[in-house]
């Protein structure tokens, strides 16, 4: 069912919002989505007459601040942190009317692509449990796709939404940087991080944003913007639209399978009255891109996690003195990845080394930026592929190693984060019963086309409101 | 002359960051670290003179001075509500000065 219906059948949402509840509950066994399971009873008490979700069940990311409920973004540090505010978002969802029923799995402090670094385990993938979710929203995309909430809140990095989307077989937004507020969301990498969600279609995709977009004068970066009503505006008509095929990410393709699923959909997006063009960059920034979001992501998450100490709030270790408990307490709160991906952007923020690694990456960002501008200067959008194959299997360790290979069809969909531009993951296909995506990336605060030409792709696939078989 | 990326240097750096590494997990990061410097080799094979950092996505501003006014009040009980150790609204620390 979709969102809109949901609202619209008032009073089928108490037992709506309680199944949902019970069958997070059922699924955790097999999927293991959940860190904590909220009760909706209380929520459905003081549900408001009107709104565009109202009584409609929904998951948030465990970076997500909850008043009075734990919040622990993944880690065993945060493992008995109650905040004492709710985020934002958790307040303009709950105006309209949204019930939470989970807190979902995460990576470790959302800095992992697998869900395997979540202090509770890994989140496993409903088209195919000996798979990953991939990460960091993982439990989020997990629970979209097998149905239990039609939508989740999930936050976004590199990748962190629409990676799992692509493996999940659901859409996977991050909207413009700025278009939804990030206060009360625990932060990985300020100048990267965004706010994003899933859903089953673009259609409740564009109610998501309408709900949660707009200004807040509690996070300086989000926008001053209007907020349109992108439901109303929707449309799939291609004829005008100019499409770019990211050259670099479809030349990289190695998998025969994706590569047909992507051709043919650029050729039924021309069928459809679409002018498809192919935009290369710059070869040598392609290839600098993982290390510019390394050093970028890396030497943020150093900073704004010295706060997690064991001693104003967290799981504090025994210790003789302040340092010792606060050594102990990080020691053991954080996880392996953790630690060395904090010693690395540590090492890129040396007065010695910040010249050389920290600042000429964020030179290169920008270099990168100027050639998206330049393709974005003629097409309404730049379309790849969310991934070169289907979800990885557990046992595969290489996704959160840094890797030297060559690796831009892993991980162009950077580029959304480096620009703040608004980017999207739609179902493309399937190869061996698991879905996954195609990755859109417009002009800043244009999601209104980006829904549009994803609308469009949700026609030809006739993938709307995908469900993994729960068996 | 640049120092050795041992064990003990990479133990040092995360000391300073206030946790610790097992043998293991040191060997994990001189590992990464030689993938690092490699990428590091791309990243510099980009001509980067003259032009700006970029810190954030956006160079509009967006936030303000507001008024001095009290909004969004917690209550010392609701500050101190996850501390482990508390009395009388403050943190309870071992004996710094003995």
């Amino acid at each position: 069912m979709m969102i809109a219906e949901m609202v619209k059948d008032r009073e089928g949402a108490e037992k709506r919002c309680l199944e949902a509840y019970e069958k997070a509950k059922q699924l955790q066994e097999k999927y293991n989505d959940v860190i904590t399971f909220v009760d909706p009873t209380e929520q459905l008490k003081n549900l408001p007459e009107e709104g565009l979700m109202r009584g409609v069940p929904i998951a948030l990311k465990d970076n997500v601040s909850t008043k009075g409920i734990l919040t622990t973004a993944g880690s065993r540090i945060l493992s008995n942190y109650v905040p004492v505010f709710d985020a934002k978002i958790v307040t303009k969802l709950k105006e309209a009317g949204a019930v939470v029923i989970a807190k979902a799995s995460m990576d470790e402090l959302a800095m992992g692509g697998t869900n395997k670094t979540c202090f509770t385990g890994a989140s496993l993938n409903p088209w195919d449990t000996s798979r990953m979710t991939g990460g960091s929203s993982g439990g989020s995309a997990a629970l979209v796709a097998s149905g239990v909430v039609p939508m989740a809140i999930g936050s976004d990095t590199g990748d962190s939404v629409r990676k799992p989307a692509s493996f999940c077989g659901i859409v996977g937004v991050k909207p413009t940087y700025g278009r939804i507020s990030r206060y009360g969301i625990i932060p990985y990498s300020s100048s990267l991080d965004h706010v994003g969600y899933f859903t089953r279609s673009i259609k409740d995709a564009c109610v998501a944003l309408k709900v949660l977009a707009g200004r807040d004068d509690r996070d300086m970066t989000s926008s001053f913007r209007e907020v349109p009503d992108y439901s109303a505006l929707l449309n799939s008509d291609l004829h005008g639209r100019k499409i770019a095929v990211f050259g670099n990410v479809r030349d990289g393709l190695t998998n025969a399978n994706t590569a047909k699923l992507f051709d043919d959909l650029m050729e039924s997006l021309k069928a459809k009255g679409a002018e498809i063009t192919v935009f290369r960059f710059d070869e040598a920034l392609m290839k600098a891109m993982l290390p510019t979001y390394y050093l970028i992501a890396n030497c943020e998450a150093t900073s704004n996690h010295s706060n997690l100490d064991g001693i104003r709030f967290g799981v504090r270790e025994p210790g003789d003195s302040m340092e010792e408990i606060m050594t102990n307490s990080r020691t053991k709160g954080f996880g392996p990845l953790i630690r060395k991906r904090f010693v690395i952007g540590s090492y890129g923020l040396f007065e010695e080394n910040q010249e050389r690694l920290f600042r000429k990456a964020q030179k290169v960002r920008r270099l990168i930026v100027q050639q998206l501008n330049e393709c974005l200067k003629d097409a309404d959008c730049l379309i790849a592929p969310a991934s070169n194959d289907i979800a990885p299997l557990l046992n595969d360790d290489s996704r959160d190693q840094l890797s030297d290979e060559y690796l831009v069809v892993e991980n162009h969909m950077v580029i959304g984060n480096f620009s703040g531009y608004p980017s999207m993951t739609v179902p493309m296909g399937f190869e061996n019963g698991c879905p996954l995506g195609i990755n859109l990336t417009c002009r800043a605060f244009d999601e209104e086309t980006m829904f549009d030409i994803g609308r469009a792709i949700e026609e030809i696939t006739g993938y709307e409101n995908l469900t993994a078989e729960v068996k | 002359m640049e120092e050795k990326k041992d064990r003990a240097y990479f133990r040092k750096l995360a000391n300073q960051l206030i946790f610790d590494l097992s043998d293991e997990e040191a060997d994990d990061i001189i590992r990464e670290f030689e993938t690092l410097n490699s990428q590091l080799a791309l990243l510099d094979a980009v001509d980067t003179d003259g032009v700006e950092i970029m810190v954030y996505p956006f160079e509009d501003d967006t936030d303000f001075l507001r008024k001095d006014e009290v909004t969004n009040v917690i209550t010392q009980e609701e500050a101190l509500a996850n501390v482990k150790d508390k009395i009388e609204g403050h943190f309870v620390l071992p004996r710094v000065v003995k």
